[in-house]
């Protein structure tokens, strides 16, 4: 029935339902369907120099130029945890998108055609203020209220 | 859309200071102008706005018939205009209607209160101008013809501080360059090694303890940004060390200024306390200016201490790199760790602090206190307290003895809150100056007849006095305007940086950078603040 599937995931524990669900269901009911992970980098890395102002433009493309290298080093650990775990995760295509979560799942879904967009559901974490547990990349979350106006296709949620 | 639609904006925000401009020069908003005593500025704000108007009108018709390129006038002027007049419409807004109006909201609201809440908060037009930059960013967003013009506030706070350069003498930098060096030296290091260790003790990652020791002990957000790929921090690790440092700075802004005033701090140690306790660089400037914005000594002391702050950043970057490379057999270039970072523009500073020592910007005339400035001018204001205190002295009848001349003097200084000429005269600048003069050598007379106790002063009218007279005397001209040019550049460039700070951003604040950096922040600004009253006395500052 789904021919081309998008499975969006950032590592985190609703993600990594989302993820066991398209590698040991998904894929094993619809053996021809294509599956697309995406990860998409928070376009407000490139924001959070903040009120900087001391240093030269030089150190601050710097700071970008090294988030973006880390970012894409998480990244691809995060990506290769994925393929240890899930043998079928070899076969699919991989994909890191700079923007908001959104408008990137929304985009990308379109762009690729896709008739099914996977995610994890909410969970909730501990408040950043009172837990020393660090999550990593920037807090945030997808906002259905934006999301549905504009997705093109279904979405699951897997909880 | 067409060119002429994308430089709307910029016509239409033009076109309304062409208005102002005019309206303002015509006198209709001078009983708006009298209740919100901003009616000494009448003549500035018509004249700023129309220069504004004119240049952006001019910026808006060339861009719509221009093609647009990569040149030079493009991207320097074309392309910021739209941000430039934004901002500068903002900080004319917020010094002209919102701090007034602050200020006479938190009076009426006083007796419910039982304080006065631009006074605890120190809600001058500095905080509100970086509160009005937060506000609009997390609302409705910087606007898109304002993005790049926005960019350009690091550039203009980087001038401000230049231009700051012109108002140190030899004896005031080398004094305050002493504490400074002193006390930044042993609270960076103190603080970077503080966070080091309690990151051992709690085992956690060196790759964290190095950017938050950087953020927390040098210059918060800049160092973090500067270390961060030396010690190759995990994104995690950077977005919770920016989200602490960014929340500790905004909290310190207005709690600094409150906790100085209850204090009883003079400017020099608010200043040191500042720049030593607050960790944003920033946010120093802002507090510094919170604790008195019409008087920049607070200004010239915090600034002393941001600058030897960033002298150190190569140092502790180069201490970083050192320590981190030991673990990961890592090597950097002695370009990238320290030349790269080396603040360029404190070259400005000492350049403009050089011209200003061998007298380039005060001719014989001006040097040494001899100008004397009556215009129109809230840095040559007395305060608040010393206005009201006058106001009782003159009801009360506690100035009998004066002669009738000196007696209309001292109410002139109670009507106008400064030594100056009639407001009605201000156009014949002659006649102004005569009458504000004039009005000086009374209150000398004043204060030479108590001197030679021919007249009995009580002591808080002599200080006021002694500061009317001291606050006309400028050091030069060309001073003078440099440093009018500064509060607004720094007005600009505080309402543009606090455009940069993002909800988003600050909420990324907690994990262990928040337990760490919570326990080295507060440590290092109470400790601070008990060694800053302890060591630091009264410079006297021109």
């Amino acid at each position: 029935m789904f021919k081309n599937i998008l499975l969006c995931s950032h590592g985190s524990l609703g993600a990594q339902k989302a993820e066991e669900y398209v590698f040991t269901k998904l894929m094993p009911g619809f053996p021809g369907a294509t599956v697309s992970v995406l990860t998409i980098i928070d376009k407000d890395w490139a924001e959070m120099s903040t009120d900087d102002w001391l240093n030269t433009s030089t150190t601050r493309t710097q700071f970008k130029d090294y988030v973006d290298e880390q970012l894409g080093r998480e990244i691809a650990v995060d990506w290769q945890r994925m393929k240890e775990a899930y043998p079928l995760a070899e076969k699919v295509r991989y994909y890191k998108v700079v923007g908001g979560i959104e408008e990137t799942m929304a985009e990308l879904a379109e762009k690729l055609d896709c008739d099914l967009i996977v995610a994890g559901a909410y969970y909730k974490k501990p408040r950043r203020l009172f837990s020393t547990k660090m999550t990593p990349g920037l807090a945030d979350t997808l906002v259905n209220k934006v999301l549905h106006p504009i997705l093109p296709c279904p979405l699951l949620t897997v909880p | 859309m067409s060119r002429v639609q994308q430089n709307m904006p910029v016509f239409i925000m033009s076109a309304l200071l062409l208005a102002y401009g005019l309206i303002a020069s015509s006198g209709v908003l001078l009983p708006t102008m009298k209740y919100l005593h901003t009616h000494k500025t009448m003549d500035l704000q018509a004249t700023m706005c129309l220069i504004i108007a004119a240049i952006g009108l001019f910026g808006a018709i060339v861009s719509s018939v221009k093609k647009p390129s990569d040149g030079l006038f493009d991207r320097f002027f074309l392309q910021p205009l739209g941000g430039i007049i934004f901002l500068l419409l903002l900080a004319m807004f917020i010094r002209w209607y919102a701090e007034p109006m602050v200020k006479l909201w938190s009076s009426a609201l006083a007796p419910l209160l039982g304080f006065k809440l631009y006074k605890v908060l120190n809600l001058n037009y500095v905080v509100l101008g970086l509160l009005v930059g937060v506000v609009v960013t997390n609302t409705i967003g910087i606007p898109k013809f304002a993005a790049p013009g926005v960019k350009c506030a690091r550039f203009v706070l980087k001038m401000g501080v230049i231009m700051l350069g012109a108002r140190y003498s030899f004896a005031e930098l080398a004094k305050l360059g002493i504490y400074s060096v002193w006390l930044i030296g042993i609270f960076v290091l103190g603080t970077v090694f503080l966070v080091l260790w309690l990151g051992k003790v709690f085992k956690q990652p060196k790759t964290m303890t190095g950017v938050l020791s950087a953020g927390m002990g040098v210059c918060g957000v800049s160092a973090t940004v500067a270390v961060a790929p030396v010690v190759k921090a995990k994104s995690e690790e950077m977005a919770y060390t920016i989200g602490t440092i960014l929340s500790f700075g905004i909290i310190c802004m207005f709690v600094f200024p409150t906790v100085g005033h209850l204090a009883g701090m003079n400017p020099v140690q608010f200043g040191a306390w500042a720049g030593t306790g607050i960790l944003n660089s920033a946010q120093v400037a802002a507090a510094a200016l919170a604790f008195n914005s019409v008087d920049i000594k607070t200004l010239k002391v915090a600034e002393i201490f941001n600058i030897t702050r960033v002298l150190f950043l190569p140092v502790i970057v180069l201490v970083l790199a050192t320590w981190f490379g030991k673990e990961t057999g890592q090597k950097l270039s002695f370009k990238t760790v320290v030349i790269d970072k080396f603040p360029v523009f404190i070259l400005g500073f000492l350049l403009l602090f050089a011209l200003s020592s061998m007298g380039l910007f005060s001719p014989p005339n001006h040097y040494k206190g001899k100008f004397i400035d009556v215009s129109y001018n809230e840095r040559t204001q007395i305060t608040d307290e010393e206005w009201h205190s006058l106001g009782s002295a003159i009801a009360d009848g506690t100035l009998t003895l004066l002669s009738e001349s000196q007696m209309s003097a001292v109410n002139d200084l109670h009507d106008q809150r400064q030594i100056a000429g009639n407001f009605d005269e201000r156009e014949d600048k002659k006649l102004f100056d005569k009458v504000g003069r004039s009005r000086m050598a009374e209150l000398e007379g004043i204060l030479a007849a108590a001197k030679a106790k021919q007249l009995s002063l009580p002591g808080e009218l002599t200080s006021i006095f002694n500061h009317a007279v001291k606050q006309v005397h400028k050091k030069s001209k060309t001073v003078t305007t440099l440093t009018d040019v500064m509060i607004w550049f720094f007005a600009f460039g505080l309402i543009g940086l606090g455009m940069q700070i993002t909800k988003k951003a600050i909420f990324q604040a907690g994990g262990w950078p928040l337990l760490i950096g919570g326990i080295a922040g507060l440590l290092k600004a109470t400790l601070s603040f008990f060694v800053v009253l302890w060591l630091v006395k009264d410079v006297v500052l021109n």
